[in-house]
């Protein structure tokens, strides 16, 4: 069923592509929609009201600084770029909606760091019948890897089911002959997680599935640690959004069970001063977790990224603290700055989709992991470090400030690969030269 | 306006449509899209609008209606494998089973129950997505109508197409619903919303009068909700949220509730008002803080005016009753 | 047998805030006919008040008065300045009984992006000097701590005040009167409009204890108290809409039911249960089970 769907999506959007490409074969030469000769025009679109915005709200800012800093230091040749920000409240009706507004009325070059699964699907026909480049989306959503069904879209995070597979290496090597439990969001999140551990072959004492819709109950997280309780778990790995991991903390904190279950979270709710925040008074519950990162920690201040996206936040984003949302948004615009570059003097689309194709792996990122971009994958990161949380909430890594283990694999079945971090360096003052 | 027989309407709506699709050529996309909004808006307040203007009940779920309508839709073409136009039919007549089911339980209730029940339902039906494999689960499932047929022309964009398939769509509802309307059915429901005691007393099964206009308003959203899918591409549960059914309700108010034809005018309203607090937000500017949820005061503000100044909706010429 | 006590704990805590909001829903509809959707914006953004109130004397105790006269303050507004000149203008005309509520939802979504506007999109702590630490009974820690004590205990109080004002005082009786016989009441010399304030009023404050109870359980943001008007509505309905007692007994059964099923079954069907557990009640009792045989037309 998912193949035959897969293949009919590929052929119309391979229809639409070829005419879309006749249609501007057929046009005079004429500047790229979106590019003058002093901006670049991107977009992107993020709940920034409603109950998702918290933590994800931050991410355009800080995309915005890093821009605002490139741009003072003479742009991309010399052009500025400019990003125009959507609220689309996590609905996929209004992030049509305000895409359409984006491709046909602010007519922006590329779209980049658009947020959410049902989001992005949502506009991939759109997306695809005027091959706008749609850079870095931020989901970890598997299927946005078919370059036949989205051939202009690059996913730059790993995905759920990459990290759930690097997770269970993890496991087998350091909690072997533990009473593991599972907690996950039973969606497409929680189920892609579940095929990533099935193919690393963890097992589990119990696995609670719970609802994305209940996650805001204060009544919901009791009952986890009762049934943990009963399983007599003494892992839990929480595959949950930042609220629910949350709420996991306070519950079992508040049960006097912290020391005897370890907690260990998956990237998407392990922001620690999103978690923080939500725990306010409960804060030391977040205690020995462990939690999986591709980035570094953000309070490692031996790492160079980390050093200037904080002097930029201070200059250029005055007000908001540095965490991971600040960290993420900074790294994707740094990652676009170099997409913009590669793409040349005159860039095009086509040009866009080309340079992070044929060079995209080899960009400094902020990101331990590798950067697996090439003609035939659109999958950017495949790797995490594992660390515990600090007081800060952010992660430290075990082998010191400066120094991560890296668990890296592909996104099918390959082995999953444990070795000592190692990435490009970042070209002077941040400013990529490529 | 004079009373007219169902040819004169179905002659006027051909003329409309005429004058529609041809407009259709030149506007541009972004239009064409608002356009087809506007459409589905249209038939799904006109759901509303016969369900609350005629037959005195009230609906907060139809968001879930417009949900399970244009999942069928979609289960029909992944499954089933049927060409969409036959999609869109299996849409409205799931939807108007379900409406059929629901309907019983609401004949027995009034008002603020069958409020209460109805959301319950808009917030609970699309967490179901994620119970069963086959609806796809919280990124849902895509809806792929393909492009314009060959033979209405080559470039033909997608956004024109979808404009004329739903514009096409609503006046086939709309004249159906007005003939329906001026039929004893039409005149019994409007019977038992004024004084059901009084229907009741001659000789009108009111039980059955309401089941069969949720039926009917259920069917009709359920259309709405195969158009919708087929608008974004897809259905998935976050795009059928409570929110939506407030919406819908919010615009059949704005038509005017008991007015069919105000629903062109409540959808209007609806897709504007986004688009106005948009760019008034976009104008005043601000910190992120203050921008971000401007549109929000905005239209918060608009809507308790509009209600509070124009509450019935927009001075139509009402027709006789 | 310990899991079975447990969930009723749980069920007990949560139902007690759905009590709370629940006869916030049910006085508004008591006086005026109207499902007050704002009700979880007013909350919300007394609840904010109190935030600030405890910012500045650094004490919660503090704090809760202030957040329930704003919440009392905030809540005749609404009704003095919207729903009063909005029923004048509807009477009688078909959008009588919609109207109003499209009223509420303009009003919950302009409060909601006023406090976004002013705090941020963001997750804020508004904390009570009370642990969240449960409660230990030998070696083991029962999921109910001094706070989930302070909801519950509150809870009753508002409970207990709001009966005997209906009960016992003049202002009761006037209400009481106002909201079932407004005609015979207005010629009888009961300031009818004046009434309808006050009961707006008092559902307020009863919203405004109900957030400044729970936040300091979760966390504080535009968003945070929506899911609590679906479940104090649900609770609401199937208590029968008039009675408060209804509302106590219907936030109770909600609760109750929800952590039972959160329990003994799973936590992805839970909405899905509260339309079944729904139906399931109003099939029975149409009416709800604390209403009036033969309510009123809405």
């Amino acid at each position: 069923m998912l193949a035959s769907r897969r293949t009919k999506g590929g052929i119309f959007a391979a229809a639409t592509i070829a005419v879309a490409a006749l249609v501007a074969s057929a046009l005079p030469a004429q500047a790229e929609t979106g590019v003058t000769s002093s901006t670049i025009k991107l977009g992107i679109t993020v709940p920034l009201t409603g109950a998702a915005a918290p933590g994800y709200n931050k991410i355009p800012g800080a995309m915005k600084a890093y821009f605002d800093y490139v741009n003072a230091n003479g742009g991309v040749y010399g052009r500025k770029i400019q990003l125009v920000v959507k609220d689309d409240g996590y609905s996929p009706a209004t992030t049509l909606s305000v895409t359409n507004d984006l491709i046909l009325k602010d007519k922006v070059f590329a779209l980049v760091g658009t947020l959410g699964t049902a989001n992005n699907e949502a506009t991939t026909r759109l997306v695809n019948s005027h091959s706008v480049p749609r850079l870095f989306v931020n989901t970890g959503f598997s299927g946005f890897a078919d370059m036949k069904k989205y051939p202009t879209t690059f996913p730059l995070f790993p995905s759920y089911a990459t990290e759930a597979k690097v997770m269970g290496k993890y496991l087998a090597d350091n909690f072997a002959g533990k009473k593991v439990a599972l907690i996950y969001q039973d969606d497409d999140f929680g189920l892609d997680a579940i095929k990533g551990f099935t193919t690393a072959g963890t097992n589990f004492v119990a696995k609670i599935p719970y609802s994305a819709f209940s996650q805001v109950d204060p009544t919901t997280a009791p009952k986890w640690v009762t049934a943990l309780v009963a399983a007599q778990a003494d892992t839990v790995i929480m595959f949950g959004v930042t609220s629910a991991t949350a709420a996991l903390a306070g519950a079992i904190y508040k049960a006097g069970l912290l020391g005897k279950i370890q907690m260990i979270l998956g990237s998407v709710g392990s922001d620690g001063t999103t978690l923080k925040g939500l725990l306010g008074p409960l804060a030391p519950a977040l205690a020995g977790t462990i939690s999986a990162s591709f980035l570094p920690s953000a309070s490692d201040a031996t790492d160079e990224y980390i050093t200037l996206f904080k002097s930029i936040n201070a200059q250029y984003n005055a007000g908001q603290v540095f965490d991971n949302n600040i960290l993420t948004g900074m790294n994707t615009a740094m990652m676009t700055v170099q997409a913009l570059r590669a793409a040349g003097t005159t860039p095009t689309r086509a040009k866009l989709i080309k340079a992070i194709e044929t060079k995209g792996s080899t960009w400094a990122s902020a990101s331990l992991s590798p950067i697996l971009f090439s003609a035939t994958s659109h999958v950017g990161y495949t790797g995490y470090w594992f660390g515990k949380l600090g007081a800060d909430g952010n992660a430290v890594s075990a082998d010191g400030p400066g120094k991560y283990t890296l668990y890296s694999t592909d996104s099918g079945s390959g082995p999953v690969v444990k070795a000592a971090a190692a990435r490009p360096a970042m070209p002077a003052k941040g400013l990529p030269t490529n | 306006m004079k009373h007219k027989s169902p040819l004169q309407r179905f002659a006027l709506s051909i003329v409309v449509g005429a004058v529609l699709l041809l407009a259709s050529g030149h506007i541009d996309e972004l239009r064409a899209y608002q356009g087809a909004q506007i459409a589905i808006f249209a038939i799904a307040i006109a759901s509303i609008v016969l369900l609350t203007g005629y037959s005195g009940q009230i609906s907060l779920g139809h968001g879930a209606l417009m949900a399970i309508g244009g999942y069928a839709s979609v289960i029909a073409q992944i499954h089933w494998h049927l060409p969409y136009p036959l999609a869109f039919i299996v849409g409205t007549a799931i939807g108007a089973l379900a409406g059929f089911l629901l309907g019983i339980a609401a004949a027995r209730l009034r008002g603020p129950y069958l409020a209460g029940t109805t959301l319950a339902l808009a917030v609970g039906l699309p967490s179901l997505a994620n119970q069963f494999h086959i609806l796809g689960g919280e990124q849902g499932l895509t809806f792929d109508v393909g492009t314009a047929p060959p033979w209405i022309g080559k470039e033909f964009s997608q956004y024109r197409w979808f404009f004329w398939v739903c514009v096409t769509a609503a006046l086939a509802i709309f004249w159906l619903l007005r003939n329906l309307l001026s039929t004893r059915y039409g005149r019994r429901w409007r019977a038992v919303r004024s004084n059901p005691t009084a229907a009741a007393l001659s000789g009108i099964d009111v039980g059955r009068a309401k089941v069969l206009a949720f039926t009917l308003s259920s069917a009709v959203a359920g259309l709405a909700g195969s158009l919708f899918a087929m608008l974004l591409g897809l259905v998935a549960p976050l795009a059928f949220t409570l929110t939506l059914s407030f919406t819908l309700v919010t615009g059949a108010v704005l038509a005017g509730v008991s007015n069919l034809g105000g629903s062109i005018v409540g959808a209007v309203v609806l897709v504007a008002i986004p688009e106005l607090s948009g760019s008034i937000a976009a104008h005043l500017g601000g910190s992120e803080k203050v921008t971000s949820n401007l549109p929000g005061v905005i239209t918060g503000v608009l809507l308790i005016l509009t209600v509070l100044f124009a509450p019935n909706g927009p001075k139509l010429p009402h027709r006789k009753r | 047998m310990t899991i079975f006590l447990n969930t009723i704990l749980i069920g007990l805590n949560s139902g007690a805030i759905y009590s709370l909001m629940s006869l916030a829903l049910v006085l508004v509809w008591r006086s005026t006919r109207v499902v007050n959707f704002a009700a979880a914006g007013q909350a919300i953004l007394s609840t904010y008040l109190g935030y600030e109130a405890m910012n500045r004397f650094h004490n919660y105790w503090l704090s809760l008065p202030v957040a329930v006269i704003a919440g009392a303050l905030i809540s005749a507004l609404v009704e003095a300045l919207v729903m009063r000149p909005l029923a004048k203008r509807t009477k009688g005309t078909p959008v009588e009984a919609i109207a109003p509520v499209i009223a509420t939802l303009g009003v919950l979504g302009l409060i909601r992006s006023l406090a976004g506007m002013i705090w941020g999109n963001t997750f804020l702590q508004y904390t009570s000097p009370l642990s969240s630490m449960g409660f230990k009974i030998g070696h083991t820690t029962i999921p109910f701590s001094p706070q989930n004590a302070a909801i519950v205990i509150g809870s009753v109080v508002v409970m207990a005040i709001f009966a005997a004002i209906f009960k016992f005082t003049r202002l009761g009786l006037s209400l009481r009167a106002a909201s079932f016989q407004p005609e015979i009441s207005r010629l009888s010399g009961v300031r009818v409009d004046r009434m309808r304030t006050i009961g707006w009023a008092f559902a307020g404050a009863a919203g405004a204890v109900a957030g400044a109870l729970v936040t300091p359980t979760m966390f504080l943001s535009p968003n945070s108290l929506d899911l609590l008007l679906v479940t104090g509505f649900v609770a609401a309905v199937i208590g029968g809409l008039e009675s408060l007692v209804g509302a106590v007994v219907g936030g109770l059964v909600l609760g109750l039911g929800f952590a039972f099923i959160l329990q003994y079954i799973g936590s992805s069907i839970i909405f899905s249960a509260a339309f079944v557990i729904l139906i399931a009640v109003l099939l029975i009792r149409p009416q709800g089970i604390f209403g009036a045989r033969s309510s009123r037309e809405a």
